[in-house]
């Protein structure tokens, strides 16, 4: 194998890694790159874990991957519907191990914006919204976000609205892994290609990087799960996720 | 007046069902972004050229664009909004915020939810787990309570949301208007006994026993719903399962651009609107 790692393997493999032996991991709307971890997960590793999404599935078998993360065949071979006020309330309750949960932007606290860019009364972009972000960042165990932007205007120092807080435990960018310690994003490790200071350089908001390192490379189980999840590179071209972006020439 | 349904000829035709909305209604749409929408039911409140609707819906996405996009939307109350599936934001809906047109009520999903659970369970509003640190309670004027019992932290409560009509596009129905859908059933559930009144598009309408043989499949029991139609492939060009995937062409096509034209096509090309001209 050579010894490029892309951006898109990257940040999936990196939010598969955050998932645990025996946990109850949730996966939602919008989210394609974390349902691949998901079903990424539950083909790589030698254990097992609880696996809920957003179509209803607990432990699905689905016969294909879909496009929409929210897409019934994510239910397929499924036991039971563990439905959309079924996993809030878990969640809630605090019995939510890890979540994923998309972002706009995030700020070195781990807090999210997902509403605007500008003024939220007068907005210069109105974006999606949080969904579940602003109930279940602040009372799941675990919430994990990734973008497939890296940059001043992902990772800011101040969001222009904050939808949800609570902080990250984990941040996934095409260039690096961030993880919560004392209340902060730390630099967890950078993506063996990039390196710390073109993370520091092009991250909006300061954090400790004391402990970081590059990033392991994927094993060959998780080549070989995420490969079978996506045997025509089908996902990997339409999530068309890039390093850097054309305003940011390597180092 | 009855609080409940309970007449014959609840089987009508899409156009009177839809007729039945007045102008200003406020509509919960039941299912998430593209999949088991009431979708023939918005085109033909396009059609209809309804005025000043309110949406409620935790994820809206086609529905709520296509609305926006017509003009006929006054306020949405909801959680997340995108076309999902990989087509991004959902650019009329956007277009209708940012230009301030339509009125945005954000909300977390959840706390849609407490609201329609307060008009459910006959309160007049639900505390709601989470939103600590979130900016959206402030913007919304909601309050926080202490436990007045002392045991647990401060909560936020929602004020109590009751949709006029609950709009559902359900798997099957029988002749009464008792409701069936499969998979997952969203928030459908809550919106049902949240709403005024539930108006339902079915895929197929079936025997009596389907239901009676397995009366824990029903979601909605008949008396709850003022009406229903027969409208197959009604969640066109979403998914409705097991029947039918995303029709991902479809909705390349509606997205291809904000032209006048290209709605009108793509309201033309509906499957509820060729099932009328063959009449």
């Amino acid at each position: 194998m050579s010894n490029s790692w892309s951006p898109f393997s990257y940040v999936v493999t990196n939010l598969a890694r955050f998932i645990r032996p025996n946990e109850i991991t949730f996966s939602g709307v919008n989210s394609s790159m974390p349902m691949l971890a998901c079903l990424m997960a539950k083909r790589a590793y030698d254990w097992d874990y609880i696996y809920i999404n957003v179509a209803g599935g607990v432990d699905p078998e689905p016969s294909s991957i879909p496009l929409s993360s929210s897409d019934p065949v994510l239910a397929e071979n499924t036991a039971s519907i563990f439905d959309n006020e079924d996993f809030y309330d878990l969640c809630t309750r605090g019995r939510m191990d890890l979540t994923f949960l998309g972002a706009a932007q995030i700020d070195g606290e781990g807090s999210a914006n997902n509403s605007v860019i500008g003024d939220w009364h007068s907005p210069k972009v109105r974006l999606p919204g949080g969904g579940g972000g602003a109930v279940m960042l602040p009372t799941a165990k675990r919430a994990c976000t990734w973008r497939t932007e890296h940059s001043k205007r992902t990772l800011v120092n101040k969001l222009d609205f904050r939808t949800s807080w609570g902080g990250f435990h984990g941040v996934v960018t095409p260039i690096a892994v961030f993880i919560k310690r004392d209340g902060r994003l730390a630099l967890d490790s950078w993506h063996p290609e990039s390196s710390l200071e073109e993370v520091r350089e092009r991250t909006g908001f300061a954090f400790d990087a004391s402990t970081a390192e590059p990033t392991a490379y994927p094993t060959s189980s998780e080549i070989e799960a995420l490969r079978s999840l996506d045997p025509h590179g089908h996902f990997e071209r339409d999530a068309a996720v890039s390093m850097r972006i054309a305003a940011q020439a390597a180092p | 007046m009855p609080s409940g349904f309970k007449f014959a000829s609840k089987n009508i035709s899409l156009v009177e069902l839809v007729s039945k909305v007045p102008n200003g209604a406020s509509l919960a749409l039941g299912g998430s972004f593209l999949h088991r929408g009431p979708f023939a039911f918005v085109r033909e409140l396009i059609r209809q050229k309804k005025t000043n609707l309110e949406i409620i819906k935790q994820s809206p996405g086609y529905d709520i664009d296509i609305l926006c996009r017509a003009g006929i939307v006054k306020k949405v109350r909801a959680g997340i909004v995108a076309m999902e599936g990989n087509f991004g934001l959902a650019p009329s809906y956007r277009r209708a915020i940012e230009s301030k047109v339509v009125e945005l009520e954000e909300h977390a999903c959840a706390t849609l939810t407490a609201g329609l659970r307060a008009a459910a369970y006959g309160v007049p509003f639900q505390p709601c787990g989470g939103l600590q640190g979130s900016d959206i309670p402030a913007i919304n004027g909601w309050k926080k309570m202490d436990d007045p019992y002392g045991q647990g932290e401060p909560v936020w409560v929602i004020p109590a949301i009751s949709p006029d009509f609950a709009i559902i596009h359900a798997n099957e129905v029988d002749r009464h208007g008792n409701v069936r859908v499969y998979g997952t059933s969203h928030w459908d559930r809550i919106m049902s006994r949240s709403a005024k009144s539930v108006l339902v598009t079915a895929e197929k309408l079936v025997e009596d026993q389907i239901f009676t043989d397995q009366p824990e499949m029903t979601l909605i029991p008949y008396f709850m719903v003022e009406s229903y139609s027969i409208v197959p492939q009604g969640a066109w060009p979403g998914s409705c399962w097991p029947y039918y995937e995303i029709d991902y062409p479809a909705v390349e096509g509606y997205m291809s651009s904000l032209s006048p034209e290209v709605l009108e096509v793509h309201l033309q090309a509906a499957s509820e609107r060729l099932e009328t001209s063959n009449v």
